[in-house]
């Protein structure tokens, strides 16, 4: 079952599609490019002026708090909801504002995946091939088998756990053998071991050309198999970038510190110009710096007859900078 | 696993096929949204009813020595297996297909919104156009064959419990039994427009209501404030508009000579409720935002208030309009239906009496009917017709110049129920000269005349 999302790279991959491949062999147009999208409910801008450009192969992080507008701007992409601007473009097909996009080659879920209870997993993916037209491109036996489902295949989806349903929902995405596929929450309801699958087959989709677009709210979840990312706070896009800017950006990491001699520890700390130890919420020792000096610090430590009880990291210098970005007015961010 | 892989790897194989071929048909989706709603047990169930229910009515009536005298050609279920499928078909007018209607395309696009799947749908290939015309069709073929299931069923029932003898009509002739067959598939047939109206109607519900109860029952709310202000009002133009009258408009086809103007007219007035049901829905599915149970929404309340206000105000426009236009139940046209319809039935009354009466015999009869609230026009069940009959020659019995005094219950689309006290033409049920109990033919007469003629 751990394994049962991994596979070869070319076995779902699909091949770009007819626009996707420039006749004069220059290089590929993105598989991706929304440019100011504006989107409102009422009077607040779910999604404001958002640009958003994905490349073929690359996998790419949405990032950003519950309500920043990620959703939105998922369901802005794929057609649920109308933008009231901007421009949207599908493997080389333009939309403006107030078309509904074509989503041939384009696959993926919003929210949680939801079927119809009454049909079994089998039926239910037979149902939506002929939404794509008929036959599916892999076989849907495969396919199941492939999210680890295809001993549950002939089962009524109602029986379903949140977990299955997510994996069905990977495989109705994967039936299309899409170019472009967009992903709300994947990992959301899996247990480690199928989050860990999931982040192979999105490794093994980009490797074979798919664009991977992952909306999260926790980076942790994504941070390791994103190419790049682009943070949404309060609908306005906060950092775009790649993976390496957003690390070379990142504030240090804080680690929860316990000692046999927390006193002793302390006084090092202040010998030790690039580590420091602050009270946490909760009264333990909050260790700060970067990742060497933090090693550092901790083999003086050893040196001075002081014992590490615990140390456990509390926040990665990615999702530091992740709070950082989503929790301040956009305008007093630097830009990458 | 490597099995597996390898399927995955040859159905990748052709992708360029795939992709050469054009995007989703409408029949796809057709074929989807057909497989779930015959997944789902309420259509079952339906399909069940359908199936089973008309042939267990044929069975029970033949049980029982009473009829459904209330109903078109209830007074003849012991006599004529065709009787018993027009009946069960006057019956499916009044509440069976807007049931079906209901029951089958309440819940095709409220079902979207109570499962969460209109973005498991819409984020597949298919143009939202194309989900919308495959929905549709596929809950418009489903009700036509639940309205065919039934008269098969009917038919069926009728003519295995009953048999298979000649129908008396509605102006009194007798129709062969093959004849009788083919204006009972054809009134069957009458009914699917009208029907597909009702699926629009429940198509509509359930897209403005997202709500499958309201989507259902809608079209049976529908149709019961159709049959109520089909009973008020003198009007024709009201009355021709309603949908719901269209369900009987086959009465023409069995009448002496038959008219079919009427069953014309309630097909157009279907096909612009079709359309117009259909135009709604593809306009609100088409502008509509799927954003989600997060996204700020519309007070739902305010806009189901002002949906129950414009109901009651289009109810009490079409109350009132219900007088509007030229009536077509008159004096003169009630006494050219009646009058020929008793001087065919008595000839048949006599001969199941055992009384020798000569082809082609015809009585002479000066009717006067009159309306007992005062007036000579309009529907109502206070209409009075006095036959005074005059036997031209002598040995048929008991008719000779004799008053006959029937109640008449009149309705805006020209069919009508005249009933005759006993004591003028004998109890409903009579022996006939084998000793069978069989029914008076004159007791309650049923008949329809043009209202345009």
């Amino acid at each position: 079952m751990t394994d049962a999302l991994r596979g070869t790279p070319s076995a779902l991959a699909s091949t770009p599609s007819p626009g996707s491949a420039p006749p004069d062999g220059g290089p590929a147009p993105a598989a991706l490019r929304a440019t100011g999208i504006v989107k409102a409910f009422g009077g607040t801008r779910a999604v404001d002026d958002v640009d958003l450009t994905l490349a073929p192969g690359e996998v790419r992080g949405l990032l950003g708090p519950n309500g920043a507008g990620k959703t939105t701007l998922l369901r802005s992409l794929f057609g649920l909801v109308t933008p009231d601007a901007g421009t949207i473009e599908l493997l080389g097909r333009r939309q403006v504002a107030g078309d509904r996009p074509v989503l041939e080659g384009v696959a993926g879920f919003v929210e949680d995946p939801r079927f119809y209870p009454y049909l079994t997993a089998r039926a239910n993916l037979e149902v939506l091939a002929l939404f794509d037209g008929g036959a599916a491109a892999p076989p849907i036996d495969a396919v199941l088998h492939r999210v680890g489902l295809g001993g549950r295949a002939d089962d009524r989806v109602s029986g379903y756990s949140t977990g299955m349903r997510q994996r069905l929902g990977i495989a109705a995405a994967l039936l299309r053998a899409p170019s472009l596929l967009l992903l709300d929450e994947p990992t959301s309801g899996l247990d480690p071991a199928g989050a860990r699958d999931v982040a192979e087959l999105v490794r093994s989709l980009s490797a074979a050309g798919v664009a991977v677009l992952l909306s999260s709210h926790q980076i942790g979840e994504v941070g390791s198999i994103c190419d790049a990312f682009t943070v949404l706070s309060r609908g306005r896009v906060v950092w775009d970038g790649t993976a390496a800017q957003l690390r070379d950006q990142a504030p240090v990491s804080a680690f929860e510190l316990a000692t046999t001699d927390d006193g002793a520890a302390r006084r090092l700390a202040t010998e030790h110009p690039h580590v420091e130890i602050l009270d946490g919420p909760d009264g333990r020792m909050r260790l700060t710096g970067a990742q060497a000096a933090v090693d550092a610090f901790v083999v003086a430590l050893g040196r001075e007859d002081v014992a590490v009880r615990r140390l456990e990291l509390v926040m990665s210098p990615l999702e530091a900078m992740f709070f950082t970005l989503t929790e301040q007015p956009p305008l007093e961010l630097e830009p990458p | 696993m490597t099995s597996a892989t390898a399927q995955v790897t040859r159905g990748d194989a052709t992708p360029g096929r795939r992709r050469a071929r054009p995007g989703p048909r409408i029949r796809d989706i057709q074929r989807a949204e057909r497989r779930k709603l015959t997944a789902q047990l309420s259509t079952r169930l339906l399909a069940l009813v359908c199936a089973l229910g008309p042939l267990a009515f044929a069975g029970l009536l033949s049980l029982q020595n009473g009829v459904p005298a209330d109903t078109l050609f209830g007074v003849w279920v012991h006599s004529s297996g065709y009787a018993v499928s027009l009946v069960v078909l006057g019956f499916s007018g009044s509440w069976g297909f807007p049931v079906i209607a209901g029951v089958l395309a309440g819940d095709v696009f409220s079902g979207e919104d109570r499962h969460g799947t209109w973005k498991t749908v819409l984020t597949r290939s298919a143009l939202r156009r194309d989900v919308y015309a495959g929905k549709v069709l596929a809950a418009a073929e489903l009700a036509v064959g639940l309205v065919a299931l039934a008269a098969v069923s009917s038919t069926v029932g009728g003519l295995a419990f009953t048999g298979d003898q000649p129908l008396v009509g509605l102006s009194g002739t007798m129709l062969s039994p093959g004849h009788s067959l083919e204006l009972v598939a054809l009134s069957w047939a009458a009914s699917v427009l009208p029907t597909l109206a009702f699926v629009a109607l429940a198509l509509l519900f359930s897209l403005a209501t997202r709500n499958g109860i309201a989507g259902a029952v809608g079209p049976v709310i529908v149709a019961l404030v159709m049959a109520l202000l089909d009973l008020i009002g003198n009007g024709t133009w009201v009355h021709a508009a309603l949908v719901g009258s269209a369900f009987s408009d086959w009465h023409g086809l069995f009448a002496a000579p038959p008219f079919l103007q009427p069953l014309l007219v309630g097909s157009l007035v279907s096909v612009v409720w079709t359309a117009g049901g259909l135009a709604l829905c593809a306009r609100m599915l088409g502008r509509r935002d799927f954003a989600g149970a997060g996204a700020p929404r519309a007070a739902r309340w305010t806009r189901a208030g002002a949906l129950v206000v414009i109901a009651v105000a289009a109810i009490g426009l079409l109350a009132a309009g219900t007088q509007l236009g030229p009536t077509t139940i008159t004096t003169r046209r009630l006494q050219a239906s009646l009058t020929p319809t008793f001087n065919r039935l008595a000839p048949v009354q006599q001969r199941e009496l055992g009384r020798r009466v000569p082809v082609g015999t015809r009585l002479r009869i000066q009717p006067t009917c009159l309306r007992r609230g005062g007036g000579a026009a309009g529907p109502g069940d206070d209409w009075t017709c006095t036959l005074d009959v005059f036997i031209p020659q002598a040995g048929i019995e008991p008719f000779q110049q004799t008053p006959v005094t029937y109640d008449m219950s009149v309705q805006a689309n020209g069919c009508y129920k005249a009933t005759s006290p006993p004591s003028f033409v004998g109890q409903q049920l009579m022996r006939d000269t084998h000793g069978h109990e069989v029914v008076n033919p004159l007791y309650t007469i049923y008949g329809c005349f043009e209202t345009d003629g």
